[in-house]
C-alpha cells in the first residue's frame, strides 16, 4: 500500500524552519502516553511488584490482607518441594517433546509447500486452521479421539493388530499424548513463519547452485538452512517460551494427572493458589517461574544480538 | 535439450511431484481431527460408540441440544464483547502511546521506552495471583472488565505501532504542523489512516488472543452466565458425560466464530505473523 | 477494502459497547451482582447415572414450583468443582445452592464461604435435626452450627454375583451371602469364588484411581480403630502396626491371584459385569451400571473383618449448602431451602441410585425397606467413617491422592507395605506441616 506524499512549498517564517528546535513536547506526550501508562502501571507493573511482595508472606486466598510474614520461607519451601521440581520437570519434558517436532515438521512442510506452485492456500488452511482454535475446542476434540474403547486412534491401531495404551490415563503416555495434540494445534504458526522466510530467499541463489550441479538436498543444506537461521532462532525461542507457559491442555485433558504426571508449573501455581488457597506460596513459585522465562529470553537476546553482528 | 538435461529435468519434476504428494497427505492428515469432530457431531449420540466415518442417521440434533441446554450463546456473546473491547482498547491505547514515543521529544522518553520494553518480558501467567487479589479488592471479579483491562496495555502492540510510525515519512506531519494542526489532529487525520496495516494486525491478533485466553478468564469468570466460550466449554464438560455427539457439537460451535474470523482475515493474519517474524 | 474492514471492526466495537451499555442493567457481566429474583442457580458434580437421577429430581422440583426459574450446572468432580465454587463465592457470584461432600464442606466453612443454616429458617421448611441420620447430621456441624443438609451417605460396599456365589456355596438358604466376618473366611470365600467364576475371586479398582484404594484401606483400617490425621490435619497419627496389617492383607489378595493386580476403574466394572469375578468392591453408586447390564447380583455391607461389635466402613455424604453471597436476603434463602426440601422429599429417586438416604422419613419407610439391594447396607450409614478433618482433606482431595496412590502401589504389588507407609507418611507430613491457609 503506497502512501502519496504531497509536498507543498513551505512558507518561510521568522521562527526558522527546523521543527527539532521546538521545546520538548512534555504535556502532549503525557496526554498520549497516559491511557497506556495508567493501565500498564495498574495492571502489569503494579501486580508484578505486588506479586513479589506477596511471595514473602503467607497470604491466603480466603483471608484478607497479607497475613504473616514468611521471609524467604515460601521460596525455600518451593525449592525443596518435590511437587515444584516435578512440575518444572514435566514442563521441561513437555518442551522437549514438542519443540523439535514443531520446528522440524514445520520446516519440512514449509519446504514442501514452497515448492508447490498451486494450492498453497489449501496447505495454509489445513495447517494453520487448528492454530486459531481455542484450547478448549482442541482439548474436547482430542479427549474424544483419545477415549479408550472408541477413540479414533485406538480403533485404527486395533485394526492393524496393535493394542493401544490408555492415551490420557497411562502415566507413561499422558504427556506424549498431550504433546501430540499440541503439535497438531500449533504447527501452523511455525509453518507460516518458515514459509515467509523461505519466500525471502532469492531464487537466483538456487539457480546458481543448480548450475554448479548441486542436488536439491545440497541446496537445502547449504542455502536454505543457513538463510533461515534467524527464523529458526525466532521459532525456537517462541516455541520454548510458549511451552514453558503451558496450562490449558493439562487442565482440560488430564487435570494434571494421572497422579500429577502431567502437571505443568503453571498448573502447580493454579493448584496451590486457587485449590489450596496458598496465594503467598503460589506467588513465590510464580516468581521462580518468571526467572526461568527471563533466562530463556536472555539467551534469545544474546543469540539475536550475535546473529545481527554476523550479518 | 540434451539427454542429460532431460533426465535431470525429469528427476526434478518427479521430486516435486513426490513432495507435493507427501504434503497433500500430511495436509489431509492434519484435517482429520476437525473432520472427525464434525462427523461425530452429525451423528445421534447412540451411534458415536461405533467408531466409523459412515453416518447411518445424520442429524443436527446435537447442535440443537447444545444450543438449548448449555449457555453457549451467552458465552459467544461474552467472548465477542470482551475480545472486541480488548482489540479496540489495545489499538487505541497502544497507538497513542506509540505515537508519543515515535514523534515527540520529552525528558523521560528513554525511561518510558525501557519501562515499556520491560513489559514484554512479563508473561501474564505470572500475574494471575496478584491480579486475582487486585480485582477482588476492586470488586471487579466476575466482570468483563477484569478480563479485558489486563489485556489492553500490551507492550508488544506499542512496539508494533512504534516501528510502523518510525517508518512513516515526516513531511506530511511537518506540513500539517506548519498549518497549525496539533498532535491530536495529526494523529487522527494523518497518522492513523496510514497505519491501517498495523491496526489490522494488532486488532486481529488481540481479538484472537483474547478470545482464546483460558487461564485468567477461568479464574475470574466463575459463573456460567458470563463465561467466555473457552471457559464455558472447559468448565461444563462434565455435564456432557458420554454424549459425544453433543460434546463435538459444542466444540464446533465454539470454533465457528474464530474460523470465520480466520477465513475473513487470512491475509492479514498471515502477513502479520510473517512481518513480525522477519523483523525479529 | 481494508478501510471497510477497519471500519467494520471499529463499528462492531462501538455497536457492542453501545448495546452493552444499553443492556448494562440486565447484563450480568459488567458489574457483579445477583440473578433476577424468582430464579435459582444450582451447581452439582453429578455425572453418569447420578446425573440422570439428579436431573429427574430437579425436574420434579420444577414441576412443583413453576414460578421459580431453576438453572442447574454440572461441573467436573473433584478439585476443579471445589476450586470453582470457592472462586465464584470469592467473586460474589456463587450459585444459590450447591452440592458439597461433607468432608469438603468443613474447609468451605472455615474459609467463611458458606451461609449458616439457621434453625428458624430450617424449621420453616420442616427441616429439623431429628429427621436425619444422627451420624451424618452430627458430622456436618461446625461449632454446633449447621451449614449443610446431608441428602445421602454413600458408603463403600460389597457387590457379589449371585450365580457365582451360589455355585461356590457361599449363599445361605435364603439366598443371601453368609457373613464373611474374619479375614480367613474372606480369603476362603474369594478362593471359592475364583474357582466358580473361572476368573477372579474379587476385583477392586487400582490403576489411575486414588479414591478406591484409599476407601478399601480406610474401611479395614478403621475397623481396627486406626486413625490417620489429628488436630485438624496438623498431625499425622498413622498406627504403623495396624496399617501394615491391613496393607499386608490387601497385598495378599492380589499377589495370591485372587484379585487382578493391574486394573483401572472401568476395567474393574467390566470384569464384574461380565461375570469374570465373584465380588466387586466400590461405592454403592455403581448399582445402576449392573442393573443396566442385567446381570445377577446383589449388594451388602462391606465385610466386617476386624471390627467385631464396632462396625466401621469408609463413607462420605453429599450435602446441599448455601454459599455466602453479598446482600443475601430472606426470599433467596427461602427459595434455596425450598429446593433443598424438595431434594429430600425425592429421596426415593436418589436412593434408586444406590445411596443410603439420610432423610429419616424416607429411610424408615416401608418403601425403602422394600428396595433391594439398597436396603441391605443401610446400616453402613451408622458405621460411616468420614475422612479426617483437615484443610487438605476430603473426597477427591490431596489427602486422598497421597494416601490412595501409596495404597495402590501395594495393591499392584509395586511396593512393600513398609515402603508405601513411609511414602505416605512423608507426603502427609509435607501437607500437615504446611501452615493452613484458612
Amino acid at each position: 500500500m503506497t502512501t502519496e506524499t504531497v509536498v507543498r512549498p513551505r512558507p518561510a517564517t521568522e521562527d526558522g524552519p527546523a521543527p527539532e528546535r521546538r521545546r520538548g513536547s512534555g504535556l502532549p506526550a503525557l496526554g498520549f502516553l497516559a491511557p497506556f501508562l495508567v493501565l500498564y502501571l495498574a495492571f502489569i507493573i503494579g501486580p508484578t511488584l505486588y506479586g513479589l511482595v506477596m511471595s514473602f508472606f503467607d497470604t491466603s486466598l480466603v483471608k484478607p490482607g497479607l497475613s504473616g510474614f514468611a521471609g524467604f520461607g515460601n521460596y525455600t519451601e518451593a525449592l525443596q518441594s518435590s511437587d515444584f521440581w516435578s512440575s518444572l520437570w514435566h514442563t521441561v519434558w513437555f518442551t522437549i517433546l514438542t519443540t523439535p517436532p514443531l520446528i522440524l515438521l514445520a520446516f519440512v512442510f514449509a519446504l514442501l509447500a514452497d515448492r508447490a506452485r498451486q494450492g498453497r492456500w489449501f496447505f495454509r488452511l489445513a495447517f494453520f486452521a487448528p492454530f486459531i482454535l481455542p484450547s478448549a475446542v482442541v482439548a474436547l476434540i482430542w479427549i474424544f479421539i483419545y477415549t479408550p474403547g472408541l477413540g479414533l486412534i485406538e480403533t485404527g491401531l486395533v485394526k492393524i493388530g496393535i493394542t493401544s495404551p490408555n492415551w490420557l490415563g497411562d502415566p507413561n503416555w499422558a504427556m506424549p499424548s498431550l504433546a501430540f495434540t499440541t503439535i497438531w494445534w500449533t504447527l501452523g504458526f511455525n509453518f507460516v513463519l518458515y514459509l515467509a522466510g523461505l519466500q525471502e530467499i532469492p531464487r537466483d541463489l538456487y539457480e546458481a547452485s543448480a548450475m554448479d550441479g548441486a542436488s536439491p538436498w545440497q541446496q537445502i543444506r547449504k542455502i536454505t538452512i543457513p538463510m533461515l537461521g534467524r527464523t529458526t532462532t525466532l521459532v525456537a525461542v517462541l516455541q520454548v517460551i510458549a511451552s514453558l507457559k503451558v496450562f490449558d491442555q493439562m487442565y482440560i485433558m488430564t487435570q494434571g494427572g494421572p497422579n500429577f504426571a502431567t502437571r505443568s508449573i503453571l498448573e502447580y501455581v493454579y493448584d496451590e493458589a486457587f485449590t489450596n488457597f496458598r496465594v503467598g506460596y503460589a506467588a513465590a513459585v510464580s516468581m521462580l517461574f518468571f526467572l526461568v522465562v527471563l533466562m530463556v529470553s536472555a539467551v534469545w537476546f544474546a543469540l539475536v544480538r550475535r546473529q545481527e553482528k554476523e550479518v | 535439450m540434451t539427454d542429460l538435461a532431460q533426465r535431470a529435468e525429469f528427476r526434478v519434476k518427479l521430486f516435486n511431484r513426490i513432495c507435493f504428494g507427501v504434503l497433500i497427505a500430511f495436509a489431509l492428515l492434519w484435517l482429520v481431527p476437525l473432520a472427525w469432530a464434525l462427523d461425530t457431531a452429525l451423528k445421534p449420540n447412540a451411534e458415536t460408540t461405533r467408531t466409523t466415518w459412515a453416518i447411518a442417521d445424520p442429524t443436527l440434533d446435537a447442535f440443537g441440544r447444545v444450543l438449548r441446554d448449555t449457555d453457549i450463546l451467552t458465552w459467544l456473546g461474552s467472548s465477542l464483547f470482551i475480545a472486541t473491547l480488548s482489540a479496540a482498547g489495545t489499538v487505541l491505547v497502544a497507538s497513542l502511546a506509540a505515537y508519543a514515543l515515535s514523534r515527540m521529544r520529552f525528558r523521560y522518553r528513554n525511561v518510558v521506552f525501557w519501562i515499556v520494553l520491560a513489559g514484554i518480558m512479563i508473561p501474564g501467567q505470572v500475574l494471575i495471583v496478584p491480579w486475582f487479589r487486585e480485582f477482588d479488592a476492586l470488586g471487579l471479579l466476575n466482570t468483563y472488565w477484569a478480563v479485558s483491562l489486563p489485556q489492553i496495555p500490551t507492550a508488544i502492540a506499542v512496539f508494533i505501532f512504534k516501528q510502523f510510525f518510525d517508518g512513516l515519512p515526516r513531511e506530511l506531519e511537518e506540513v500539517a504542523r506548519v498549518d497549525g494542526a496539533g498532535y491530536l489532529r495529526i494523529y487522527r487525520r494523518i497518522i492513523m489512516p496510514l497505519a491501517r496495516p498495523a491496526v489490522a494486525a494488532v486488532a486481529i491478533f488481540t481479538f484472537v488472543t483474547s478470545w482464546n485466553d483460558l487461564l485468567w478468564p477461568l479464574l475470574v469468570l466463575s459463573n456460567p452466565d458470563n463465561m467466555t466460550v473457552p471457559v464455558g466449554l472447559a468448565t461444563v464438560q462434565g455435564s456432557f458425560g458420554i454424549r459425544y455427539a453433543d460434546t463435538m457439537a459444542g466444540a464446533i460451535l465454539g470454533a465457528i466464530p474464530l474460523v470465520a474470523v480466520f477465513l475473513m482475515f487470512q491475509r492479514h493474519i498471515v502477513e502479520g505473523i510473517a512481518g513480525s517474524g522477519l523483523k525479529g | 477494502m481494508t478501510l471497510t474492514r477497519r471500519a467494520l471492526l471499529r463499528g462492531t466495537a462501538a455497536a457492542t459497547v453501545g448495546l452493552a451499555g444499553l443492556g448494562a442493567a440486565g447484563c450480568s457481566g459488567l458489574a457483579p451482582g445477583r440473578s433476577a429474583t424468582g430464579s435459582l442457580d444450582y451447581w452439582n458434580l453429578f455425572g453418569g447415572g447420578d446425573g440422570i437421577r439428579m436431573t429427574q429430581m430437579l425436574d420434579g422440583f420444577r414441576a412443583a414450583n413453576p414460578g421459580i426459574a431453576l438453572s442447574a450446572v454440572t461441573l467436573s468432580w473433584g478439585n476443579p468443582y471445589y476450586t470453582k465454587l470457592a472462586l465464584a463465592t470469592l467473586g460474589d457470584k456463587p450459585p444459590d445452592v450447591a452440592v458439597a461432600h461433607l468432608t469438603r464442606m468443613k474447609t468451605l466453612v472455615s474459609s467463611d464461604l458458606l451461609e449458616e443454616l439457621r434453625p428458624a429458617d430450617l424449621a420453616r421448611h420442616g427441616i429439623t435435626a431429628d429427621k436425619f441420620t444422627a451420624r451424618a447430621w452430627q458430622a456436618g456441624l461446625v461449632d454446633g452450627r449447621a451449614y449443610a443438609i446431608p441428602i445421602d451417605t454413600h458408603p463403600f460396599v460389597m457387590f457379589y454375583n449371585t450365580d457365582i456365589c451360589g455355585k461356590a456355596g457361599l449363599l445361605d438358604s435364603s439366598g443371601a451371602l453368609t457373613p464373611l466376618d474374619t479375614p480367613e473366611k474372606f480369603t476362603d470365600a474369594m478362593r471359592r469364588a475364583k474357582e466358580a467364576s473361572g476368573g477372579y475371586g474379587g476385583v477392586v479398582s487400582i490403576n489411575n484411581d486414588t479414591s478406591t484404594p484409599w476407601r478399601i484401606f480406610q474401611s479395614l483400617y478403621s475397623q481396627l480403630g486406626g486413625e490417620t490425621l489429628a488436630d485438624e490435619g496438623r498431625q499425622v497419627v498413622i498406627d504403623d502396626a495396624k496399617a501394615t496389617q491391613v496393607l499386608t492383607f490387601l497385598q495378599s489378595l492380589t499377589s495370591g491371584g485372587l484379585f487382578p493386580a493391574g486394573i483401572d476403574y472401568q476395567g474393574a466394572v467390566a470384569t464384574f459385569a461380565n461375570g469374570q469375578a465373584g465380588f466387586y468392591f466400590e461405592g454403592e453408586w455403581e448399582i445402576s451400571t449392573f442393573q443396566t447390564a442385567k446381570m445377577p447380583f446383589s449388594m451388602t455391607l462391606f465385610p466386617n473383618l476386624y471390627g467385631g461389635s464396632k462396625y466401621a466402613v469408609q463413607a462420605d455424604s453429599h450435602t446441599l449448602v448455601i454459599p455466602r453471597q453479598p446482600d443475601q436476603n430472606q426470599d433467596q434463602i427461602d427459595r434455596s431451602l425450598l429446593l433443598i426440601r424438595s431434594m429430600l422429599d425425592q429421596s426415593k429417586t436418589w436412593a434408586e441410585g444406590g445411596h443410603v438416604p439420610t432423610w429419616l422419613p424416607f429411610r424408615d419407610s416401608p418403601e425403602y425397606q422394600a428396595m433391594t439391594p439398597q436396603s441391605n447396607y443401610a446400616a453402613a450409614a451408622d458405621g460411616a467413617v468420614y475422612d479426617p478433618d483437615g484443610w487438605y482433606s476430603g473426597s477427591g482431595s490431596n489427602f486422598e491422592i497421597v494416601t490412595g496412590s501409596a495404597i495402590a502401589t501395594v495393591l499392584a504389588g509395586q511396593q512393600s507395605p513398609a515402603d508405601a507407609l513411609a511414602q505416605m507418611r512423608r507426603q502427609l507430613r509435607n501437607l500437615s506441616t504446611t501452615a493452613s491457609p484458612i
